[in-house]
């Protein structure tokens, strides 16, 4: 059994929403803009690759290899899907930050 | 996307890119993701930006993956890290230092490219020599299993020269029968043929192995077989197993070359195997054939000849085994005692046995030296390191007192340390390269044969481990002395003095010892290089006997059905001389069994008339078969009676001309002339004619190994070589020697065209390669030690300028300053040339037992030696005295 809860950094907690948001194209290319997108903030793509690695090698990421297509240059798209243990480390970081924040809501959301 | 991309992406980043990312999955999902937006980045803003963006890209990347290498798991941490945890303080102190360090070097470059230079060469001349050790002696041998085979000889244990093909075939078959520690026996006998078919004749290196010889060695051919049981018998043996190397080269690496025919001293042989690439086993073998004697040829005990070769049975030691044939022998002895009264065993590891056997005594005698140098370069730098820790102690004080601690300045020094040997082992390692090439291209291709592990004679991992490993013990040793002084740094003391350094007595006595022991390596480095040159000097040019120069050779074997007869050979050599004796540039020509300096040789037990002696108590000497022009033609002289004539023909009497210590050793003190012998006991006696002079047949034993000289109109050898004499370069003559023999036999291989004198270079060129390099090594260590010397008493001297000054206005007089300062100056070098001396002597005594007596100890060199070190310590203390005497006193006490 993994421990009941994976401490997960800020920006691995962004990777795996991500992931999660893609769903069937979940790969780095468009992880890279949502992220961006929605944070607001350059990823470094280095940065993400790392990020992705680690995160499968907590067992929080499964990956698996796509078809190689042309616009690629023959190469295969790495996909990645969240794993159970993946799901239950957002669910309680997802949780903790709500605890942390319950009851702010007044200061933190900017009307 | 649907268009296509306009431009692709630089290869060159690509190629970066995969060299960086192992992990195959990652490497082309990356890649493949980094194409897609190259696409799109074309789109938006042209290929030229699209490139560059993808190099930004490709940088980054490679440098992260490089550096985190995306694969070592990282465990999660089950809490979150405390805010600062002492790893990640010690870590980020680390690194400030590492920097830190890295600009102390900076901040000096020329003392810290002094130390790296000198450093750097002391570890080129290690590695190097390094290589060569491990190569040719260490571990000549890489094969699998290599370490559990040995080679059994009956020779003496302790003898590093004796002959390994040496067993008798009854021991051979006793020994396999019998021992219990020692399984796969195998022999082989050398078998060199001729062979005479696609191309220019060409004799090959080649055995006639038993059929368990390839079983023992673990080696499978890679087309066809290896030899079967019942091939060892006569008339079944013209079968032969041929190496990958001769398959490619005279063969074209036919595949469906099993089964062919091909002449070997022409007889038609069967190829039944050919190996895969692999070591040439023994000897540089090419070709092999079954060792097929008759039952009653296996059984003769009395002359030995066999190479034998076997493995260790799984849990016994070398020394169980050697235990066991000794006793073995030792039992021999008892049963036969008329052939093995005298018979020795010895059990050998592989390496050793077939390993090049005279290189270990020598490659150790160069290890050391070089190791003496790394000592020699390593006081150097210690008394540079010194001086520039003097300097230092104000640096180390400010440190301290803005709060660094001991511990802090000492991994300073380390790290110092470790940068000027990284520094140096960069510089040591393209020059150690270069120095092991230029000694792979220094070896003749003529001995390569014998000199096994030539093949590995490269920079490999262990040479570089061997390079990190003393540049890793000298960081250390060098940063051992700052770092003493700066953990005695006194804050307070260097800060009071306001940078104004004081020479303790501490630094002193360092500084004293370091540079006596300087001098006293360096004197020992020089006069060992010193002998070694001489002994290859008196090699090549000293009394070898003969004349070497203005003379041609030719080598040959009559090998082959055409030259079984006598009178066949003595025809062809007649012939050849015929043809040659009418050339206006021959001043005279002859022939002889084999050259002096050739390494090749035969031996023959002598038996003088009026002794009895059983075969186990003759003595052998070198026997030679020459023509009547062969010594006059030498210019080897005859000292008494006369040399051999045409008149000595196969129906007269059996005549020799023998070496002096031939007659010396068997009729000491008496008349040679008119002495009868034999060289068996069937044979007819022989009697002695005339006393020739002693010739060097090996610089290497430096023996004037007992010799004599049959005509070879009376015993025609089979091998053969040609010596002309002529007036011109003697290289002129190759292609009329040439043409001679192909006229005669076009078919017969000419083994070697060689000037004599090439045939002595050859055969110490090794060694003068070698003694070059230790010249260079001593030169380098000398002024290694002058500059030593001299620096360290100049700048003592400069130090106690103050000192000096007070005393000259105290009244001392100029003479009595430079005196002073010349006592010092006298100490460390007398205390060093002493030492030194005694070192020389005893690694003199050494070399002279290593070297077989070819050294003597010149006392004028320690002489020259002692002068030279002792002038240059003296200048070097003069000239700082002498300016330190004429200077103002008000200015000296003043100054600094």
């Amino acid at each position: 059994m993994p421990p009941p809860s994976l401490y997960l950094g800020e920006f691995e907690y962004a990777v795996l929403l991500a992931v999660l948001h893609l769903g069937d194209e979940a790969y780095a290319v468009p992880m890279r803009s949502f992220i961006e997108a929605r944070t607001d903030r350059t990823v470094a793509r280095g940065a993400l690759y790392t990020a992705l690695d680690r995160l499968e090698a907590k067992g929080c990421l499964r990956s698996r290899m796509g078809d190689p297509t042309p616009e690629r240059g023959g190469r295969a798209r790495r996909y990645f899907t969240v794993t159970p243990v993946g799901m239950r480390a957002l669910r309680h970081a997802h949780a903790a930050l709500a605890r942390l924040s319950s009851g702010l809501e007044s200061v933190l959301e900017e009307s | 996307m649907s268009a296509m991309p306009p431009s692709a992406p630089p290869r060159a980043a690509e190629r970066l890119l995969r060299a960086a990312i192992r992990d195959k999955e990652w490497r082309e999902s990356v890649l493949g993701d980094l194409d897609e937006e190259f696409a799109l980045q074309c789109h938006r803003q042209g290929a030229a930006a699209a490139r560059r963006w993808y190099w930004r890209q490709a940088l980054g990347l490679a440098a992260r993956f490089s550096v985190t290498r995306m694969l070592p798991p990282v465990a999660p941490p089950r809490r979150a890290p405390s805010p600062a945890t002492e790893g990640v303080g010690q870590g980020r102190w680390l690194g400030h230092l590492v920097v830190d360090a890295w600009r102390a070097i900076r901040h000096r470059p020329a003392s810290s490219g002094a130390i790296a230079v000198t450093l750097g060469l002391a570890l080129a001349a290690n590695v190097a020599i390094f290589t060569l050790a491990d190569a040719l002696f260490l571990r000549p041998f890489r094969f699998t299993g290599v370490e559990r085979l040995v080679v059994v000889a009956s020779a003496p244990e302790r003898d590093p020269l004796a002959d390994r093909s040496s067993v008798a075939p009854g021991d051979f078959e006793e020994w396999a029968a019998r021992s219990t520690t020692l399984a796969d026996f195998a022999a082989a006998d050398f078998w060199d043929p001729n062979l005479s078919e696609n191309g220019e004749p060409e004799q090959l290196a080649g055995f006639r192995v038993s059929p368990a010889f390839f079983r023992l060695l673990g080696t499978t051919p890679l087309l066809g077989r290896a030899f079967v049981d019942d091939e060892a018998t006569p008339g079944r043996d013209r079968r032969v197993v041929i190496s990958h190397g001769l398959w490619v080269r005279r063969f074209g690496a036919d595949p469906g070359i099993i089964g062919r025919l091909v002449r070997l001293d022409g007889e038609p042989h069967e190829i039944v195997g050919v190996l895969g690439p692999g070591p040439a086993i023994p000897y540089g073998a090419e070709i092999w054939a079954p060792l097929a004697l008759t039952s009653e040829q296996w059984q003769a005990r009395d002359r030995g000849f066999l190479l034998v070769l076997a493995r260790l049975v799984d849990d016994r030691t070398l020394a169980a085994a050697r235990a066991e044939m000794r006793s073995i022998v030792a039992q021999q002895r008892q049963a036969y005692p008329e052939t093995h009264l005298e018979r020795e065993v010895s059990v050998v590891s592989f390496a050793r046995g077939l390993g090049d056997e005279g290189a270990g005594p020598f490659l150790a005698l160069w290890q050391g030296a070089a190791l003496l140098l790394l000592l020699v370069a390593c006081a150097n730098i210690a008394n540079l390191l010194l001086a520039r820790g003097a300097g230092r102690q104000h640096e180390f004080a400010v440190r301290l007192a803005l709060g660094a601690s001991r511990w802090h300045l000492g991994a300073l020094v380390v790290l110092e340390g470790a940068w000027l040997a990284a520094l140096a082992l960069g510089l040591a390692l393209p020059v150690a390269a270069v120095g092991v090439g230029q000694m792979r291209r220094g070896l003749p291709p003529g001995i390569l044969r014998w000199v096994p592990g030539h093949e590995f004679l490269r920079l490999d991992a262990t040479a570089l481990a061997l390079g990190a490993a003393l540049a890793t013990g000298a960081a250390l040793a060098l940063s051992a002395l700052p770092a003493l002084q700066a953990s005695r740094a006194g804050m307070a003391d260097a800060l009071r003095q306001g940078g104004r350094t004081l020479v303790g007595g501490g630094r002193r006595r360092i500084g004293t010892v370091l540079a006596a022991a300087q001098v006293a390596l360096t004197v020992a480095l020089v006069v060992a290089s010193a002998l070694i040159l001489g002994a290859v000097d008196g090699a090549v040019n000293g009394a070898l006997g003969f004349d070497k120069h203005h003379v041609m050779t030719a080598t040959l074997r009559l090998d082959g059905p055409a030259y079984q007869t006598d009178e066949s050979r003595v025809r062809f050599i007649d012939r050849v001389m015929e043809r040659l004796e009418g050339m206006p540039a021959v001043e005279s020509l002859g022939a002889t069994s084999f050259l002096p300096y050739s390494g090749r040789s035969t031996s023959r037990p002598i038996y003088p008339e009026g002794e009895a002696l059983t075969p186990a108590q003759a003595r052998l000497a070198d026997f030679q078969r020459a023509t009547p022009g062969y010594l006059s033609t030498l210019r080897i002289p005859v000292l008494e009676g006369r040399g051999l004539t045409d008149d000595d023909r196969a129906s007269t009497r059996p005549v020799a001309v023998v070496s002096r210590s031939f007659a010396e050793r068997h009729w000491p003190g008496q008349a040679a002339i008119g002495r009868r012998f034999r060289t068996a006991e069937t044979e007819a006696w022989v009697e002695v004619v005339g006393v020739a002079g002693d010739v060097m047949h090996d610089w290497f034993m430096q023996q004037r190994r007992p010799t004599v000289y049959r005509p070879v109109a009376q015993v025609p050898s089979f091998s053969l070589a040609f010596v002309v004499r002529t007036t011109r370069d003697p290289m002129d003559l190759a292609g009329e020697l040439r043409r001679a023999i192909g006229a005669t036999d076009p078919d017969l291989p000419i083994l070697e065209l060689r000037s004599m004198a090439q045939v002595v270079d050859d055969k110490v060129s090794g060694v003068s390669y070698l003694a070059g390099a230790l010249a260079i090594m001593g030169g380098l260590a000398l002024v290694l030690a002058l500059f030593g010397v001299y620096g360290l008493i100049a700048y003592d001297a400069s130090q106690r300028l103050q000192e000096l000054g007070v005393r000259v206005a105290l009244g001392a007089t100029r003479w009595q300053i430079i005196r002073l300062n010349l006592r010092r100056a006298l100490v460390v070098t007398g205390v060093g040339l002493t030492l030194g001396s005694g070192l020389a002597l005893l690694l003199g005594q050494l070399m002279a037992s290593t070297l077989f007596g070819l050294v003597t100890l010149d006392g004028w060199l320690i002489a020259a030696m002692v002068v030279t070190i002792g002038v240059t310590a003296l200048t070097a203390a003069y000239l700082p005295a002498r300016r330190a005497a004429a200077l103002d006193p008000t200015e000296a006490l003043r100054s600094s």
